[in-house]
């Protein structure tokens, strides 16, 4: 049984033992918390002890409960403590504990009077000899405000801003409390993670997004290629993945230069052709395919950001439906296939696809 | 604190330190039915005269310890807050 009370009469030790007899239990361990008469060499006169409590039982109930899971033998405990003033040397705390053996009831004792000491509400001032000189003290095991996530003190801080002064312009004077700063501080990381957060959804699943953004800086590309399983209806299962277009991939890529080089018939790119006629021999070609993928671009604007684009498109025609691209593979197939080549393998515009994904989901076989 | 949203009357406890930094047992106070624990604490310090023992204090709302001063509170009419200083039972 627990009995656990808040008394303002001294504590009956010869009680509590009655309190904890039982024919079954072996062993019974009492801690008994008594008042010292001297603090850093001052004389203690008394202690007065005060509670909330209706909290303190509720605590003290908790750690009966809490003891009664750790140490399931336990039959009796006991958890008394005195409230008011407490000459010294006398009882302000009983903790007690019975069970068949003695390990329990001791090791729940020590476990009980930590805790008490952690989270029961209960206070202590020492009232020393001398005029009106006291104190209240402090559990070094006191449950203590925890930091908050940031728990500088901006108020703290000495920030010298003469008042009558015009603040800087490249600073901002932000008045707020610091529960506020901390909050505003909060959200600047949680809006930066954020923004991360997209970019790297951007850069790792090819954009969907607006054809506008230039996201050549973007370094991270990957590329899902799906490969059926036999019998399988699953649309989405990613078994391989292309990492075409990273940085660790860039020997791999297609080398622009040379295969535009190659398309003009110039090697060494002083021949033949003008400038004006190498601009717009790959513009008309670029433009016709871009148009083909319904893209719109500005002529003017750099060609391979133009073919990135068009790449991108196709990353995200493939990312739709990622098996068009075994189906449309009629040559062998090469890692390498430079740009205007994989655009001519692209047989199949969005509308046909769809169609055919709708076809291949109405279960007619396609071969 | 400022009076946006609803506001509840709920009961102050204070109890030792605070208790006499107060110079009373409990008061009433107007809180809105949000707010993070910290603001929270920071308007009892600054109504109570508490700012000495600001960041030594726990508060409890019904009785149960808010752990975390950044965790944000709902609060009924009526309902119990107690200032709670660094404790010293036992």
């Amino acid at each position: 049984m627990d009995h656990v009370k808040l008394v303002n009469d001294p504590i009956d030790i010869a009680h509590i033992h009655q309190l904890l007899a039982d024919e079954g239990c072996g062993a019974s361990s009492v801690f008994v918390g008594t008042t010292r008469d001297n603090f850093q060499g001052k004389k203690v006169l008394s202690l007065a002890y005060e509670a909330y409590d209706s909290m303190a039982l509720k605590e003290m109930n908790k750690i009966c409960s809490d003891l009664r899971s750790k140490w399931l033998d336990l039959k009796h405990i006991v958890i008394y403590h005195r409230l008011g003033t407490v000459p010294v040397c006398q009882a302000s705390v009983v903790i007690a504990a019975s069970s068949p053996h003695r390990s329990e009831a001791l090791e729940s004792v020590s476990f009980a009077i930590d805790q008490l000491k952690t989270r029961v509400p209960i206070w202590k001032k020492e009232i020393y000899e001398g005029d009106n000189d006291s104190e209240w003290k402090e559990n070094k095991e006191s449950i203590r405000p925890k930091k908050s996530k940031s728990g500088f003190n901006y108020a703290a801080c000495p920030c010298k801003v003469e008042e009558s002064h015009d603040v800087p312009r490249t600073l901002v004077q932000i008045r707020v409390n610091d529960a506020e700063l901390a909050k505003r501080l909060e959200c600047f990381v949680n809006r930066k993670r954020d923004e991360i957060n997209s970019q790297n959804v951007i850069d790792f699943k090819s954009s969907f997004v607006s054809s506008d953004k230039d996201l050549s800086d973007s370094c991270a590309r990957t590329q899902s290629t799906i490969i059926k399983q036999e019998q399988s209806n699953c649309h989405l299962k990613v078994r391989r993945v292309n990492n075409r277009c990273g940085p660790q991939q860039m020997e791999m890529r297609p080398n622009y230069e040379l295969e535009l080089n190659k398309l003009m018939g110039s090697r060494d790119g002083q021949t033949d052709p003008t400038k004006e006629m190498r601009k717009s021999l790959p513009n008309s070609r670029l433009q016709a395919i871009e148009s083909y993928m319904g893209l719109t671009t500005d002529n003017e604007e750099n060609i391979f950001s133009r073919i990135k684009r068009v790449e991108n498109r196709l990353l995200q025609l493939e990312s739709i439906s990622p098996e068009y691209r075994h189906f449309t593979k009629r040559e062998p197939s090469s890692m390498e296939a430079a740009p205007p080549k994989k655009i001519r393998k692209k047989s199949y515009s969005a509308q046909e696809l769809s169609a055919f994904i709708q076809k291949v989901k109405d279960g007619s076989e396609f071969s | 604190m400022n009076a946006d949203g609803p506001v509840v009357n709920v009961h102050v406890l204070f109890f030792a330190k605070s208790r006499e930094l107060a110079n009373t047992p409990r008061s009433t106070v107007d809180v809105p039915t949000e707010i993070t624990a910290n603001e929270l604490l920071d308007h009892l310090v600054s109504k109570f005269g508490l700012i000495s023992i600001r960041d030594n204090l726990i508060l409890a709302h019904n009785e149960s310890y808010i752990d975390n001063l950044s965790d944000r509170i709902l609060f009924k009419e009526g309902d119990e807050l107690a200032v709670i200083p660094p404790l010293s039972g036992g």
